[in-house]
């Protein structure tokens, strides 16, 4: 009888996975069902070494270089919300998913799928809304496709991307690097993208004054790395599946145990009380505009002043620290001074209302 | 947020909870009957914070998981419907039929939509007229106001194209089963403030008197449930048992008359099956026969769909408080979320799912409760 | 069961012969049917919504002392539990003691 080792992607989950002959919603949580689904059919047939890791960018030798790669895949339903749109959301999400290996993003390669009869409008303020954030970013949009499917066969418009980046030194970030006593910071405040999607989409009826936090960090990550001289140990945005899944997986990369204090995670009132009215748990919820950066005890408040310093990062926080006990595992601590682990999620968080 | 945010002050919580220790001189057992209550208590790590002093019982009160098997293959076989869009609670989509759920369902082609309020669904049916759109009526005493506004709204309104396939159940016919049970540990009740703010307390009374059991009606915050713990210990160590309302902001005696009335107009008291239970006598709710248009069990003929439960699941030992969720042999091994068994597994206010996801670890005497 | 949240109501109307309204949640807003309180709410008063529906009017004096009486409580206790609370972090503040073994 072993203790349950809480499943990252590709590590072992002894749990058994919901029968199903069909894939699920719950298949893109970003939760356990997700991470079943790469594992059991996806990884036995992808063997690369680069992509053994996992990690959000794949590092690759290239004539005697290295370079990191990443490929995303973007559909959210509306394509326009307040405070982004689909595409900002493709590059702000390809340039971060780089940062978060320690490079500095270069090139980005996108691809359009599109519905038949999508308002050329609409496509167009979304194009150019990519290409302002890509100029924005200092990387340049350099190949691309398009494709139009019919009617009914995809919901307005998919955008799928791949970014490449550079490294200026020996730094590389993986989720494997997290150590005993180290500590856990977050960059900003939780929960902010995931609940203002929910909020604008259909039979809900919810109106907030919410916006995504949707934003191109590598900028903040590079301020993070001078001032402490690159003593960071793992970074990760969290995005689906939110702050809970992504430490989850790294304390199971790792092999550390997580501990969280509740009342230091920032989460905004608005999002905080659309929590409450869903009852759902803004740990669960996607962010786009945040990173987890796991530092060592002795560069905490550089690290925090740094990041402090730069517009993105001004509400960052000190939210727990990572031990040698009980491995693989999240927990936290409740503001009433009681603990609950902070397991995966099978699937999708579903409102409850009842 | 006003009226919420207060109540999990860490200091006030902490105060009341050394005055339950303080005030216990023995091991009291104590029943939350809500889920909204469980979730509360295991999420905040309240358990902890007792002690000794008091052993929570989480009750029967989550409404997704005492809805019975066969009305989920009555679910599922509406959903699965072409000419039906069937719409729901979040929490009621990975309830397991005897085949499957309502999102397999969806992924089969059937159309299942996650509703915020039943008047949502009345909506849908008036924008969509060639869909039939059934609603999945499920709750307490909570939420038959909403339910029965619902039904007679479409009625009102003429909406045809709207049903309802309803398994409402009501909070006192369980609290006499449990504690007519001869195997019965529960000293004394956290009543579920909702249900109450709605009913009022009138039901509880003879309750408490004649089972000599202190009943507290409870709010679902940490500082409304832990106060509601001290009520109800002060009372068990006086050697008391009366209904006392703690929930005052929310509840009063008579609760809301306008809401019982409407209930009374659309719903009737019948029989009702709980899952993991059995049947419990005038225990639920069904729509009236002036309503009967409404209800979708007519409408479909679904109602001889039947289903029993698997005999491996020990859902009604852990809904009647008999077996500590951990303590089942099938807890976290052959059941989890991922493959819930029954019902307690699934919803996030299910005792089962609260103690897996929240990791409770295993209690010190395994085996059950002696 | 019954997730019933606390929201302010910002405004009343009719919506053919049902009492419906704004309810606002910490900023949060849903059109919610008012139709069981409306005899006794006006806008800024507080109710308890449970999906979609005000189920009770929140009564601020109750409130206002109840929660009197329970920061009394608090403040009387709060000597006697901080000397009890110090007796225990002790333990506390050592390195994280393992978590007993999870369920299988």
């Amino acid at each position: 009888m072993t203790a349950i080792s809480v499943s990252g992607a590709g590590a072992v989950c002894p749990t058994p996975t919901i029968e199903s002959e069909r894939v699920l919603l719950g298949h893109g949580s970003g939760g356990k069902l997700s991470a079943a689904l790469l594992r059991d059919h996806i990884l036995p047939w992808f063997t690369s070494p680069a992509l053994r890791e996992l990690g959000d960018a794949a590092v690759v030798p290239i004539s005697g270089a290295e370079l990191a790669l990443s490929t995303d895949a973007f559909v959210v339903s509306p394509l326009e919300f307040p405070g982004g749109d689909i595409g900002v959301l493709a590059v702000h999400g390809t340039l971060n998913d780089l940062a978060m290996v320690g490079a500095d993003p270069r090139y980005i390669t996108v691809g359009f799928v599109i519905e038949e009869g999508l308002p050329l409008a609409t496509l167009d303020r979304i194009v150019a809304s990519m290409a302002r954030s890509a100029e924005r970013a200092g990387v340049a949009i350099v190949a691309g496709d398009t494709k139009v499917v019919e009617r009914g066969k995809a919901d307005g418009l998919f955008i799928t991307t791949t970014g490449i980046g550079t490294f200026d030194g020996t730094f590389r970030a993986a989720p494997t690097g997290a150590r005993d006593g180290d500590v856990v910071l977050v960059s900003g405040p939780v929960g902010a993208h995931g609940m203002t999607i929910m909020s604008v989409r259909e039979g809900l009826g919810f109106e907030t004054e919410l916006i995504s936090d949707t934003a191109a960090l590598h900028p903040l990550v590079r301020q993070l790395r001078q001032a402490v001289a690159d003593d960071v140990h793992v970074m990760r945005d969290p995005t689906r599946g939110g702050v809970a899944s992504a430490l989850n997986e790294i304390a199971a990369a790792s092999r550390v145990g997580i501990e969280l204090d509740e009342q230091a995670i920032p989460v905004d009132p608005p999002v905080f009380a659309a929590c409450e009215v869903l009852g759902l748990d803004p740990l669960y919820v996607a962010n786009e505009g945040i990173f987890l950066a796991i530092v060592p005890a002795s560069v905490v408040d550089s690290a925090l002043a740094a990041l402090r310093a730069h517009p993105l990062g001004t509400r960052s926080r000190k939210i727990g620290r990572v031990t040698g006990a009980n491995a693989g595992t999240v927990w936290v601590r409740t503001a009433i001074g009681g603990t609950r682990v902070v397991d995966m999620l099978p699937g999708d968080q579903l409102p409850r209302i009842c | 947020m006003k009226y919420l945010s207060e109540y999990r002050d860490a200091r006030i919580a902490k105060a009341l909870a050394h005055r339950i220790r303080a005030t216990a001189s023995r091991r009291w057992v104590l029943m939350e009957v809500c889920g909204g209550q469980t979730h509360t208590i295991v999420r905040q790590g309240i358990d902890e914070l007792l002690g000794d002093a008091v052993e929570m019982i989480h009750g029967p009160g989550c409404p997704v998981c005492v809805t019975p098997l066969e009305q989920i293959d009555r679910a599922v076989a509406l959903a699965s419907r072409p000419d039906v869009t069937f719409t729901s609670f979040g929490d009621m989509l990975r309830v397991p039929g005897s085949d499957c759920d309502l999102q397999q369902v969806r992924a089969r082609g059937g159309t299942v939509r996650v509703v915020y309020s039943p008047l949502d669904a009345v909506e849908l049916a008036q924008r969509n007229p060639d869909r039939q759109v059934v609603f999945f009526a499920v709750g307490f005493e909570t939420t038959a106001p909403a339910n029965a506004m619902a039904v007679w709204r479409a009625h009102q309104l003429g909406v045809r194209n709207f049903s309802m396939l309803v398994s409402h159940v009501t909070v006192p016919p369980a609290m006499i089963a449990l504690l007519e049970a001869p195997d019965n540990r529960v000293q004394g009740f956290l009543a579920a403030g909702h249900v109450c703010t709605v009913m009022g307390w009138d039901e509880y009374e003879p309750i408490a008197e004649r089972y000599h059991v202190p009943i507290v009606v409870t709010g679902f915050e940490p500082v409304d449930i832990l106060e509601g713990v001290l009520l109800a210990v002060t009372q068990l160590e006086a050697g008391e048992a009366r209904v006392e309302n703690q929930y005052v902001r929310s509840v009063r005696r008579e609760g809301n008359t306008a809401a019982r009335e409407l209930v009374g107009r659309v719903f009737r008291l019948v029989d009702r099956k709980w899952r993991g239970i059995g049947e419990i006598p005038s225990s639920g709710l069904a729509i009236r026969e002036e309503y009967a248009d409404f209800d979708a069990e007519l409408r479909f003929g679904v109602q001889d769909i039947h289903a029993n439960e698997s005999p491996d699941c020990r859902a009604g030992d852990v809904l009647r408080g008999q077996l500590k969720p951990i303590d089942c042999p099938m807890f976290g091994n052959v059941c989890t979320p991922m493959h819930p068994l029954g019902a307690p597994m699934v919803s996030t206010e299910g005792a089962c799912a609260a103690y897996f996801t929240a990791g409770r670890l295993r209690s010190p005497v395994a085996g059950g409760v002696q | 069961m019954c997730l019933g949240i606390p929201g302010q109501i910002i405004e009343i109307h009719d919506e053919q012969g049902v009492a419906m309204g704004t309810v606002d949640f910490g900023g949060v807003r849903r059109s919610v049917c008012l139709a069981y309180v409306a005899h006794e709410i006006a806008p800024g008063d507080y109710a308890i919504v449970h999906v979609g529906f005000a189920i009770s009017k929140v009564s601020e004096e109750e409130a206002k002392r109840t929660y009197a009486l329970l920061e009394e409580m608090s403040q009387l206790d709060e000597l006697e539990w901080l000397a009890e609370l110090t007796r225990t972090s002790a333990a506390e503040a050592a390195p994280v003691a393992p978590l007993p073994e999870r369920v299988p």
